[in-house]
């Protein structure tokens, strides 16, 4: 089954991105393996609006696990099955707390056997400068690392928000060469590329 | 299909990337950033790794990162050891700093400077040019600038052919040779003699290709007269774009002479009377005094010295009792007729 990781900063809206995708291939309930650092995979199946409620959170480092979730696309007369695993977010600096650390190394773990990722980048926060959810330089360092790697797109998300035109502009520049799909993991817009994009991919 | 699996315990391996960064001594970006390295190169560089990540690296690599440090101060102890050639220490040392300064900003991901090490050096014969060469190429490889640091020395007749298309092949071959280290051309400028129809042009185009093609894998040094250079630079502009660093090796001094003689002498145990010191010394002030590019510099002082060394073996050859001073000192008399010839 191929891998397909969803990762970013924190707050940049991962987790409801993962969610809302698994709702738009049409699945009412989802298999979820959480995988804590250091503790085998527990498996188990909630309805997505359940899950929005529990891990889609304003506060950043919610996740704080590799939630993977199991799903399915129609390819030719079968389907095929993939992961899209959700991510504890990224920092700019060294996090203190020890958990955080943890459930970060998980991630970059996972990068690396991938075989598929999405970046995603808070577009509404991308023009803004300082902010926590802004471009950094880690989002960089995962585009030069990940592209390497294959399988690499940028999702530029919350294009829901007024201010996330212009930072679309900024990410398009800032990326140029890696490509780039504007999305809403809230209102689904974009989605249909996104699915174009993963299909091709497992 | 990762690059870290393949070799067999490579110095940092992405695990122990991740057990820095759960430490807290690795930064989201920078563990990318290390995970890229490793990825490309099935290494992370040591300038990478905060010292106090130390530690918790194995001993073995450890042990390979000061076998590597340690070769590279030796190589430097041997250039500064050199006598005289104070610019070129300058130099040298200017293009180490360089060289350590653009490796640690390309990590960082800041703009560098693609590192172009090729250079020409130009000075009298005997000046230093080889031996300078040979040490930079061993500094080069401990620094990771070269795989290999070799030095492959040639001049115009190993380079040139004798048919059209001969010369491209024989340098191609050498430069072949040379890949992974220094390829070392000699009296560079004679590959400009001979006018348009001479094939030393052809030898400089198949040269100058190659230093594209094998960026990252060569070092070419042109060594020759200054005077000499500077016309061949001058008929070439091409070239000195492709040479950035020019290095003059500037003419010993009688008393830099008079040093070279003495360590000649005590590496191979011999020492001189303070007569014969006296004679050397007026000896070598002549020399340099004459000002003739010809005169040998260093090499002059090797042959007045081994000269002087079959001298004695005749002096002693037929002495019944010998003392194991008389065997070291060097009289006067064995320099007696020693003249620059």
């Amino acid at each position: 089954m191929k891998r397909c990781i969803v990762l970013g900063k924190a707050n940049v809206g991962k987790s409801l991105f993962v969610l809302s995708f698994a709702e738009y291939l049409g699945v009412q309930k989802v298999s979820v393996t959480i995988e804590e650092p250091g503790r085998h995979g527990q498996s188990r199946t909630v309805s997505v609006r359940d899950a929005m409620a529990q891990w889609v959170s304003d506060t950043p480092h919610q996740t704080r696990a590799l939630h993977a979730v199991q799903l399915e696309l129609p390819v030719g007369k079968g389907v095929k099955r993939f992961e899209l695993v959700d991510t504890s977010g990224l920092s700019e600096g060294i996090p203190r707390e020890t958990a955080i650390r943890r459930a970060m190394a998980q991630t970059l773990a996972a990068v690396r056997e991938a075989d598929l990722v999405l970046h995603i980048v808070d577009a509404s926060a991308a023009a803004q400068e300082g902010a926590v959810e802004a471009i950094g330089e880690v989002d960089f360092q995962v585009a030069h690392f990940a592209q390497m790697k294959g399988g690499y797109l940028i999702l530029a998300n919350k294009m829901d928000l007024p201010t996330a035109k212009e930072g679309l502009e900024r990410i398009r520049q800032e990326f140029a060469g890696h490509p780039v799909i504007p999305v809403s993991a809230r209102t689904k817009d974009g989605f249909r590329e996104v699915k174009r994009y993963v299909w091709r991919w497992i | 299909m990762h690059a870290m699996a393949m070799s067999p315990g490579p110095p940092h391996t992405a695990e122990e990337v991740l057990d820095l960064f759960e430490q807290g001594k690795l930064s989201p970006a920078e563990a990318f950033s290390l995970f890229r390295r490793l990825h490309q190169t099935g290494k992370v560089p040591a300038v990478h790794v905060p010292a106090a990540a130390a530690p918790r690296a194995k001993a073995r690599e450890e042990d390979d990162e000061a076998e590597r440090r340690r070769r590279l101060q030796e190589a430097e102890a041997e250039l500064m050891s050199l006598i005289g050639l104070d610019p070129v220490k300058r130099l040298v040392k200017e293009i180490q700093a360089y060289i350590a300064i653009q490796q640690r900003r390309s990590a960082e991901r800041l703009v560098s400077e693609p590192l172009v090490l090729h250079m020409i050096f130009k000075g009298n014969p005997g000046t230093g040019k080889t031996t300078v060469a040979r040490i930079l190429g061993r500094m080069f490889k401990e620094m990771g600038v070269l795989p290999k640091g070799h030095l492959v020395e040639c001049e115009r007749a190993d380079l040139v052919g004798e048919y059209i298309g001969h010369t491209a092949q024989r340098t191609r071959e050498h430069i072949k040779k040379a890949l992974g280290g220094i390829l070392f051309i000699d009296e560079a400028y004679s590959l400009a003699r001979g006018g348009e129809k001479d094939f030393g042009k052809e030898a400089i185009d198949t040269l100058v290709k190659a230093m594209e093609d094998h960026k990252d894998q060569l070092i070419a040094i042109l060594a020759g007269y200054q005077r000499e250079m500077e016309h061949f630079l001058s008929t070439n502009p091409g070239l000195r774009s492709r040479f950035p660093i020019h290095i003059d090796f500037p003419d010993y001094s009688a008393d830099e002479l008079l040093q070279i003689a003495h360590l000649m002498l005590r590496k191979r145990e011999y020492r001189l009377s303070a007569a014969a010191r006296a004679k050397l010394a007026a000896l070598l002030r002549t020399e340099a005094g004459k000002a003739d590019p010809n005169f040998g510099n260093a090499r002059l002082v090797r042959n007045i010295i081994e000269r002087a060394i079959r001298r004695q073996a005749v002096r002693l050859v037929r002495k019944a009792r010998i003392s194991r001073d008389e065997l070291m000192l060097i009289e006067e008399v064995d320099l007696g007729e020693v003249s620059a010839g």
